[in-house]
């Protein structure tokens, strides 16, 4: 009796979803008919006529809308990859210093995490950009020769040139992350037992050694699922690219639909990229916390 | 006094107990020293305040019709007035059992204050703005999501396959968009969605795209909660011959909901963050306004004062958010103590 009560209830809910949906494209496909553009990717091969400041990849204008996306998919990749990086050595950093037995390092990092984390993220990499990179007067050299040097045109690192949009999404995304990443590295440290520390005290091993032979090995598989779900953030935020000029798969995409007026098809291709970018780094960390636990337990 | 003394004693020994440390921390104090004065010189001496002062009103309520005033400044001074009681926690229990009332009322009173209707004359959503815009767009999205997130979450717990799916997909699909991919096509899409004829407004089409979005968080949220309330209490129910739905409206959800809700404030904190998004995508709330201030060439070039004050703006409603929520669950506690 049971049993048919959920099926129909089940059926019920299935069919009131696929009306809604039926209303849903009813509409869709009476509004596409208004406007006369109907529904097809034939577009994508048509030349894309824009120029890119940014791309890792040989593009001109006259190339397909299609290699644009990809180029652009490229430039979101990189500005994902790099901010990582950093991301995860900031954070890492504060997040130590959050725990460690220094105060004041305690209060400035505590303070550090409590100001990023309160702003939006948009406002702060139009600071970035618009105060911090564009507001260089002259070139800011680092002491040791030409290792690192910053203008308003961008950065030059090791002879790489990088952007000044680039710079300043990667500090902005970095500095962002970083602080939500401590909060994670923080609770991955404090999920570790007091007496570990105390032990290796005990034994005399030095604070640092300890912490990286005993503390950070056991609190890892803590850290790493906030630490995947933090580079999905990352990720996702990246597309925020487009309030300071860096042509990403979004800013593209954005775009795109401007000069050929579709939203749908353009919604598409948006939501696929994303969902591959996704798989990329959840199977990256997966990888990662398999080899981590594979080397925990020999 | 005596306390404070000793933690001073304590922050000495700790900061200064070696040698490393002890340099550590003068370079700390020094570059912290040097970055305050030279930060309160330029804001007392090379700081142009005028750029803030002259377009208060602008940053405060956009561009609403100035005779009508009132109505965004009532609206923002309850919001004052609100968190004063709720922090401060009053003595009168029927107060206390009305809060939550009170918040979530808030909401639909802005929109009546700032569209107009019975005895307001109306006012066009184009010229909402400033931080009234921001308020609205937090508080309306949240009171729609909430709701949302709580039904996706208890169909993902589900033991009827099909619905259980279903949420489960509008869930992963939703976490795995950016908002602004959500936002920018909620302002696009929506209007195709909808019947023919039908015209919406780009407030209500941001509200939508946000409720979108912000429950299917919420909805993870609220399952980490549910998931975190031991069998027994549904066991309980059951014994009792409670119906399922009595048994999840009156004994699971209360429980999850008080466990979710640190990260229910913390969805609400990013909401509030969020809405900065819309200023890209053609809303004049508060990082808008700050845009297009900067934007007029009067005040070109005043960047750090505008980021300084909408960072500020922002921090302070955030915390304030928080320290709310904070009050609210030991007000809900409290009352389940009074019982």
């Amino acid at each position: 009796m049971k049993i048919s009560y959920n099926a129909i209830a089940q059926l019920l809910i299935a069919l009131l979803v696929i009306f809604v949906i039926c209303i849903l494209i009813n509409n869709l496909t009476l509004n596409l008919i208004k406007t006369g553009l109907g529904f097809s990717f034939a577009w994508l091969f048509r030349p894309a006529s824009f120029a890119l400041a940014e791309h890792p990849l040989p593009y001109s204008p006259s190339d397909s809308y299609a290699w644009a996306l990809f180029i652009g998919w490229l430039n979101s990749l990189k500005v994902i990859f790099y901010s990582l990086l950093l991301a995860t050595l900031i954070g890492t950093c504060v997040g130590l210093f959050r725990v460690g037995k220094n105060a004041l390092l305690r209060i400035v990092s505590a303070g550090y995490i409590a100001i990023i984390r309160q702003t939006p993220l948009l406002l702060q990499l139009m600071f970035w950009y618009f105060v911090a990179i564009l507001g260089i007067k002259e070139t800011i050299t680092s002491p040791i020769g030409d290792l690192l040097s910053i203008s308003n045109q961008g950065t030059n690192f090791l002879g790489i040139k990088l952007s000044a949009e680039f710079t300043s999404l990667l500090i902005g995304l970095s500095v962002f992350t970083s602080a939500y990443i401590a909060e994670v590295v923080r609770g991955g440290i404090n999920s570790v037992q007091k007496g570990q520390w105390e032990s290796f005290r005990s034994l005399g091993l030095r604070e640092s050694t300890g912490l990286y032979k005993i503390i950070i090995p056991q609190a890892l598989p803590a850290i790493l699922p906030g630490l995947t779900s933090q580079y999905l953030n990352l990720a996702k935020n990246s597309t925020l690219a487009i309030a300071v000029g860096y042509s990403d798969i979004y800013a593209i995409n954005d775009t795109i639909i401007n000069q050929t007026g579709r939203p749908i098809e353009g919604f598409i291709i948006l939501l696929l990229s994303f969902l591959f970018l996704n798989l990329l780094i959840s199977n990256g960390m997966e990888l990662l916390n398999s080899m981590i636990t594979k080397s925990n337990n020999p | 006094m005596k306390n404070r003394y000793s933690q001073i004693k304590n922050l000495k020994r700790v900061a200064f107990s070696n040698t490393v440390d002890s340099i550590v921390s003068l370079i700390i104090i020094s570059i912290g020293i040097t970055t305050l004065l030279t930060l309160s010189k330029w804001m007392i001496f090379s700081a142009n305040w005028s750029v803030v002062s002259i377009n208060l009103p602008l940053f405060l309520f956009g561009s609403f019709p100035n005779d009508q005033l009132w109505r965004p400044g009532l609206w923002i001074s309850l919001f004052a007035i609100f968190s004063l009681i709720t922090i401060l926690g009053p003595q009168w229990s029927w107060l206390r059992k009305s809060l939550l009332l009170l918040w979530i009322s808030y909401g639909p009173l802005g929109v009546f204050l700032l569209a107009g209707g019975i005895g307001l004359s109306s006012v066009e959503s184009q010229n909402w703005g400033g931080l009234t815009l921001t308020i609205l767009l937090t508080s309306c999205s949240a009171i729609f999501s909430l709701p949302l997130g709580i039904a996706l979450a208890l169909g993902r717990q589900s033991t009827l396959p099909i619905v259980k799916n279903l949420s489960s997909i509008y869930i992963d699909v939703m976490r795995s968009i950016p908002l602004i991919a959500v936002l920018f096509f909620g302002q696009l899409l929506i209007p195709l969605f909808l019947p023919v004829g039908l015209e919406i407004d780009r407030v209500s089409r941001a509200i939508i795209a946000f409720t979108l979005f912000v429950s299917a968080y919420i909805a993870e949220d609220v399952r980490g909660g549910l998931q975190s309330i031991s069998r027994t209490q549904k066991e309980a129910g059951e014994v009792l011959g409670l119906h399922p739905f009595q048994i999840t409206c009156l004994i699971i959800l209360p429980q999850a909901l008080r466990v979710a809700l640190p990260s229910l404030t913390n969805q609400a904190v990013g909401l509030l963050q969020n809405t900065s998004l819309m200023a890209i995508l053609g809303l004049v709330e508060l990082l808008g306004v700050g845009r297009s201030v900067l934007a007029n060439p009067e005040f070109i070039g005043r960047y750090i004062e505008v980021y300084l004050l909408l960072a500020a703006i922002y921090w302070i409603l955030g915390t304030l958010m928080a320290l709310i929520a904070r009050h609210l669950e030991q007000q809900l506690t409290l009352e389940k103590k009074d019982l």
